[in-house]
């Protein structure tokens, strides 16, 4: 008499519910081995980027920044604002965007290729302060610092940018590098954080 | 001068609610430092269950994970969003594995040849009708298949995929992965099960 046992759940390629469940049990590695891959991953520094330039960052280090509460977080919602428009902008995706973004526009100048006046414009609720850096500033922190109100957790500045293409980011308390979320992105620099692109035109 | 705004639009970043994946990657490359480590804390846990059950210990299953996150952690911007975030890091995890498990085997097999025989004949035979079988059981007899094997029926049967996520994970066709769950499967059965007759 065969055995009724052998064959019960395996099928062809299938396998019998006791041994499946045994096998889905979950696997403790045990808590410090989360710790050791935690550290591991603190001293690799911000993904990405190769090793022998993540050393430029020494400026702007990003800090381990324990989340504020939900309320006042939002964390940067950045916006560049002015005046006649430029073309169409490829938006990249966004995360829970209310508005689509208002495409990059600069106020037009008293004459053609002067320096033009660009309103930039983050939303950082919770942040001690806020600075935008670029090509146009040297990428210096302290050059541009953005001034608050206007709403609440609104940041603004306004400063003369040539005709042109220009990169540029926020630095949100002296130590988080943020792209702004409405405009598009540079193609990355390999430093390992992202930078937004301006375009400044000659014309209207 | 025309400086006035027609338009404003705030986009505002949600750190605090619900990220997907891809959100989590994109602002990991941002540099925000917490993100990679919250898409860790998702997928740590099944990449210890597979990477314990391929390997057959702890310390090789510790070694294995922390071995794919770094390397997804560097290779990062190389990540394309028409993967899934899960399945590529399945994929890194998939050959860490394979890597490990052909160190320790050659290491292994000079010394262990004769007793892992040894062991096996020995080991408890698990009877169907007797209910959960115990983990050295089930761990005793995942070690005895073929890696290829082992890995296919893991991923078929631990890990839940179907034959499209083995393909994408593994690199292999969908009719060898089924040769190789059923040839698993058949190697299982024979370990696991008591035979009536002699």
């Amino acid at each position: 008499m065969p055995d009724e046992t052998t064959g019960r759940g395996w099928g062809d390629d299938g396998c019998p519910a006791p041994l499946a469940e045994a096998l889905r049990r979950p696997v403790d590695l045990g808590p410090a081995a989360r710790a050791r891959l935690a550290d591991a991953l603190a001293a690799e520094g911000t993904p990405g980027a190769p090793p022998h330039v993540r050393a430029r960052r020494w400026l702007v280090r990003p800090a381990r920044w324990a989340l504020p509460p939900l309320a006042t977080i939002a964390a940067a919602a950045g916006l560049v604002v002015c005046g006649a428009l430029g073309g169409a902008w490829a938006s990249r995706a966004r995360t829970g965007a209310s508005a689509p973004p208002t495409p990059p526009a600069v106020a037009a100048a008293a004459a053609e290729g002067d320096p033009r006046v660009v309103r930039f414009v983050l939303v950082a609720p919770g942040a001690a302060q806020v600075a935008l850096v670029g090509d146009f500033n040297g990428w210096d922190a302290a050059r541009t610092p953005m001034r608050p109100g206007g709403a609440p957790g609104m940041w603004t500045v306004e400063l003369p940018v040539s005709a042109g293409r220009h990169v540029y980011a926020f630095v949100v308390d002296g130590t988080r590098w943020v792209a702004d979320p409405a405009a598009p992105l540079a193609p990355e620099d390999g430093f390992g954080s992202r930078n937004s692109v301006l375009v400044v035109g000659a014309e209207t | 001068m025309r400086g006035h705004v027609t338009r404003r639009a705030v986009t505002w970043f949600m750190v605090g609610r619900l990220m997907s994946d891809d959100e989590l990657v994109r602002a990991a490359l941002g540099g925000d430092p917490g993100a990679f480590t919250r898409l860790v804390d998702r997928h740590y846990d099944r990449c210890a269950r597979y990477a314990y059950r391929m390997l057959g210990t702890r310390e090789d299953a510790e070694d294995a994970v922390q071995e794919t996150f770094l390397r997804a952690h560097r290779a990062l911007a190389r990540y394309e969003a028409r993967d899934t975030f899960g399945a590529w890091v399945t994929r890194i995890l998939v050959n860490q594995c394979r890597t490990l498990g052909a160190r320790r085997a050659r290491l292994a097999r000079r010394f262990l040849r004769d007793d892992e025989a040894m062991e096996r004949a020995e080991a408890p035979r698990w009877r169907a009708e007797e209910g959960t079988i115990p983990d050295d059981a089930v761990q005793r007899a995942l070690d005895g298949l073929e890696p290829l094997l082992r890995e296919a029926f893991i991923l078929k049967h631990v890990e839940d995929m179907s034959y499209d996520q083995m393909e994408q994970a593994t690199g292999a066709g969908r009719s060898a992965l089924k040769m190789r769950v059923k040839r698993a499967c058949d190697a299982l059965r024979a370990a696991l099960e008591v035979r009536e007759h002699a």
